[in-house]
């Protein structure tokens, strides 16, 4: 029993450290590069629009932006369908 | 003062973007323990228009002229530095209070330090918050750039900011100081830690300074911290001040997680 509350303590503890982490990550990722959350989303929906002219997507796109040091580049991952 | 070695002379900015992260509290520490060492040592205060370093070394009664009147030429600048009361090896170029940042230049600034390089082995810039003329004038004759932050996520975003510009300025050494961390809040899950903060920034860490009560006492005073051998600031500020000098200084083990730790230590001992 105590453990178990000590596990549930600790994982509400952990929260604003974690929160902070992934706030940082997102927020750096878009002061680096100039960009905003709404860019990526117009650049996700015309990236898939030219991508369907040509095949046939399968799933959900993702447009993100990743880090390698301090460089940043833009991660574009679409499933194709298979035959 | 000599005038035998020019010779190795570094200029550092000590820089953060947000305001009030320990910028002034560092340069006067790490200054101070230069000058104890042996070092000959300068501060410039480049904070126009609200000034605070010579009241961190309770030097302001003995302030009589000022950077802006050395770059108009109302003075020169030996007449404007104000030796410190007691490190022998220490002196203050004081910043103007009454007039602002934009009064003077990068190309001014550089000049003076070019002045300033024969006589002192470390020439400390205490850069004001923000990111316009202030900063540009305090970076402009850096060789060497500190950034001091906060484990906090707006000091954080702050000094990604400032790593970015530093960058673009060319600026090759650019390292990473930590303040006012509290590692029971670290592992309680409620602060950043060392490693989180060096993940985001990815530069290289010169030193961790904990929160401490002592470092408010000692501002009161006008005294520097590092005389008070019993504060973990303390310890801290002069652990920076030998890595400056070129020390093989391991960071405390701070004891949040001991492969990390080894890896810091790795680092230094290079
Ligand atoms: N390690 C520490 N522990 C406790 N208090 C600290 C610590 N470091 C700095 N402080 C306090 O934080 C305040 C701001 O410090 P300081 O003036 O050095 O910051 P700054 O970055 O130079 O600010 P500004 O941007 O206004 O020039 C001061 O009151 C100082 O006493
Ligand atoms: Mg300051």
């Amino acid at each position: 029993m105590i453990d178990f509350l000590k596990k549930i303590y600790a994982r509400e503890n952990s929260s604003s450290r974690d929160k902070a982490n992934e706030r940082l990550r997102i927020v750096l990722a878009h002061d680096r590069t100039g960009t905003s959350t709404h860019l990526i989303e117009v650049l996700k929906e015309e990236i898939i629009e030219v991508i369907k002219k040509h095949v046939e997507i399968d799933g959900t796109p993702e447009v993100t932006i990743v880090h390698e040091g301090r460089q940043s580049a833009l991660d574009i991952n679409i499933p194709l369908k298979g035959r | 003062m000599n005038n035998s070695e020019n010779n190795g002379s570094q200029v550092i900015v000590v820089t953060s973007g947000k305001g009030g992260v320990g910028k002034t509290t560092t340069v006067a520490n790490v200054s101070c323990a230069l000058a104890r060492m042996g070092y000959k040592v300068a501060v410039m205060d480049l904070d126009i228009g609200l000034k605070k370093l010579d009241l961190i070394l309770g030097l302001e009664n003995r302030v009589i002229y000022d950077i802006v009147q050395v770059i108009e030429g109302e003075c020169t600048l030996k007449q404007a530095l104000v030796k410190d009361k007691r490190f022998n090896h220490l002196y203050m170029l004081p910043a103007a209070q009454t007039r602002n940042k934009d009064d003077i230049t990068p190309e001014q600034v550089k000049a003076l330090c070019d002045e300033m390089r024969k006589d002192f082995h470390f020439i400390f810039i205490d850069c004001p918050a923000g990111i316009e003329q202030g900063f540009r004038n305090a970076i402009s004759a850096a060789d060497k750039a500190i950034v001091v932050t906060n484990p906090e996520v707006s000091a954080v975003r702050d000094a990604d900011r400032i790593i970015g510009m530093l960058e673009s300025a060319q600026f090759k050494d650019i390292k990473l100081i930590i303040n006012r961390i509290r590692m029971d809040m670290v592992k309680s899950g409620n602060m950043l830690s060392i490693e989180d903060l060096l993940e985001h920034l990815c530069i290289e860490l010169l030193g961790v300074v904990p929160e401490d009560k002592n470092v408010v006492v000692s501002t009161n005073k006008g005294e520097p911290i590092i005389l008070n051998e019993k504060s973990a600031a303390a310890i801290a500020f002069n652990n920076i001040a030998r890595r400056i000098a070129g020390e093989k200084v391991e960071i405390p083990d701070f004891s949040e997680n001991s492969s990390f730790w080894s890896r810091i230590k790795t680092l230094f001992s290079r």
